[in-house]
């Protein structure tokens, strides 16, 4: 039977794209080239026009101009000083807000007067789009560190607290029977079942958030910031460096592939009582 | 026998409690006992007057066909239902076997069968100990450090056996635990239940819509019609052998007909 976790939890795909791998017959080396043959195209595409002049360079620059530009900053230590930067607020962030988000869910998932009192205004606020918050947060907290850090710890809080919270709601009420007949008091059932069986619906959340941590920052530091990657573009924009400009966007690709990619372990290995087969 | 006279009782006394009324007349020790026990859900009857015991050590099986209430019943006796009317009598922690295994997909074989124990020894040796001596006894040491999902349906039930028996229950609860495995499996958890009940002697409440798993496991029939006990029977052959014994087929006749159902093969 699959349960509403399971159909939440996107590692469950996997299993079937591995089955379905195995009957085409392919070989995994065939299938990867052609998974990169689209990328690829689009590099060469992107080459021939730039390169011919097709496209001005002020507009559009070649694929060698942006790895230059990109070796440059990395040479001059500038992009690893913003990197660190960025990656120390997302970092703080997602910390406080996974925390905040798990408790709150802990709270209205365990008892309905938590859930009543608290559940209802988590929803409205989720109805505010996160960026629009941000005057209010510049007046309220500043232009500083505070600002950005509590921006990205309030978005990565709502799909933590979702998705968490689902998950304990919709424990499965069989294992909860099963809980009361061997006798579990209610601590050792939120340890043994609740808590283990909301597992998968919080890493669904953690994947979202871990996104949403990446998209706030970028705005927050596009604003008064001095570092980060966010304000290498912004600063970059202002001298018209559309290659810096494109080497920010690439590491944001990186960055958000490469903390899914962690998660995704994490997740692997905390959960791998479900991907044995 | 078991079909004492019905003693009546007061009925809407809010919440059941554990001795509302108490007549000692039976001759043997009883585990269960049941006095006009009767169930609505929203105003549909699903239990009518419900009257039975169960003496200590012993085994009984409730047929019927699906909606006649059996899970129901083991449900009340399970404690995981109390909102009835009449009297149940029954121990306070009844090990129940699902008819799913339900092991907890999270926790190993071993976890699973120590569920729920009270910690005993240093570090919980003790309770260890008894759990893997439990699994060793359903035959399933080597798969202690498994993950639940990676065992087979008669694997799966045996471990939940475990964790039902490791407890020494007074009762235990079965409901259609064999109804999900394979005809070759069931024979051989038929045989591992016979040895296990020998051995551990609980009073035993097998809910099953299989005949002959009631007639070569039990010492009495009940069967469940319509919510109404409509049949409460002994089984007069000796523990084994019990398919080759004149009056097998007369017995199996006629509980197939009590449940409604006419064999072809006559």
């Amino acid at each position: 039977m699959v349960t509403i976790d399971e159909a939440l939890v996107p590692g469950t795909d996997d299993r079937f794209a591995r089955k379905r791998r195995k009957r085409n017959g392919k070989s995994a080396t065939a299938l990867i080239a052609q998974r990169a043959a689209g990328p690829v195209a689009l590099l060469l595409a992107w080459w021939i026009v730039s390169a011919t002049g097709l496209i001005s360079e002020r507009i559009l620059p070649t694929p060698v101009a942006v790895f230059e530009a990109g070796a440059n900053l990395i040479g001059n230590g500038e992009l690893a000083t913003h990197l660190l930067a960025s990656a120390q607020r997302a970092g703080t962030g997602l910390f406080f807000g996974v925390i905040v988000g798990v408790l709150l869910a802990l709270v209205t998932g365990l008892s309905r007067v938590g859930e009543r009192l608290i559940d209802p205004n988590l929803q409205m606020l989720r109805a505010m789009p996160i960026l629009a918050l941000m005057p209010l947060a510049i007046v309220w907290l500043g232009i500083g560190e505070t600002m950005k850090v509590s921006l990205v710890a309030l978005g990565v809080m709502f799909p933590i607290y979702l998705n968490t919270h689902a998950a304990i709601r919709g424990a499965d009420a069989r294992f909860l029977d099963l809980a009361a007949t061997a006798g579990l008091n209610k601590l050792q059932l939120i340890r043994h079942v609740t808590i283990p069986g909301a597992l998968p619906g919080f890493f669904t959340g953690l994947r979202f958030s871990v996104a949403i941590a990446w998209l706030v920052l970028v705005v927050a530091e596009q604003t008064n910031a001095t570092s980060g990657i966010g304000y290498l573009m912004t600063r970059a924009r202002g001298l018209s460096q559309i290659d810096v400009i494109m080497v920010g966007l690439l590491v944001y690709a990186v960055l958000g592939l490469a903390s899914d990619a962690l998660v995704r372990i994490i997740e692997r290995k905390v959960l791998s009582w479900r991907l044995t087969r | 026998m078991a079909t004492d006279t019905v003693t009546p009782t007061p009925h809407a006394t809010g919440k059941p409690t554990e001795a509302r009324h108490a007549t000692a007349e039976t001759a043997s020790r009883t585990t269960v006992k049941v006095r006009a026990l009767s169930r609505e859900f929203d105003g549909r009857g699903v239990l009518h007057d419900i009257n039975f015991d169960i003496r200590d050590g012993e085994f009984v099986a409730l047929l019927g066909r699906s909606g006649s209430g059996k899970s129901t019943l083991l449900r009340i006796l399970a404690r995981l239902d109390d909102e009835y009317t009449g009297t149940v009598q029954a121990p306070k922690r009844p090990a129940v076997a699902f008819q799913d295994s339900r092991l907890l997909p999270w926790k190993k074989v071993l976890a699973n069968v120590m569920l729920g124990l009270p910690t005993r020894g240093v570090d919980g040796t003790e309770t260890r100990a008894r759990a893997e001596e439990m699994l060793a006894e359903v035959g399933l040491t080597d798969h202690a450090k498994a993950w639940p999902k990676t065992l087979s349906g008669g694997e799966a039930q045996r471990a939940s056996l475990a964790r039902a028996l490791v407890r020494r229950p007074e009762l235990l609860l079965m409901d259609e635990p064999f109804g999900a495995l394979d005809a070759l499996t069931r024979l051989r958890m038929h045989q591992l239940l016979r040895t296990l009940r020998q051995r551990h002697r609980p009073a035993l409440l097998l809910v099953t819509h299989d005949i002959d798993e009631a007639i070569l496991l039990a010492d009495r029939v009940l069967v469940l019609t319509d919510g109404v006990l409509s049949l409460d029977l002994d089984i007069p052959f000796p523990v084994v052998g019990r398919r080759r014994r004149p009056g097998f087929t007369e017995l199996r006749d006629r509980l197939l007909e009590e449940l409604g159902v006419a064999d072809d093969d006559r």
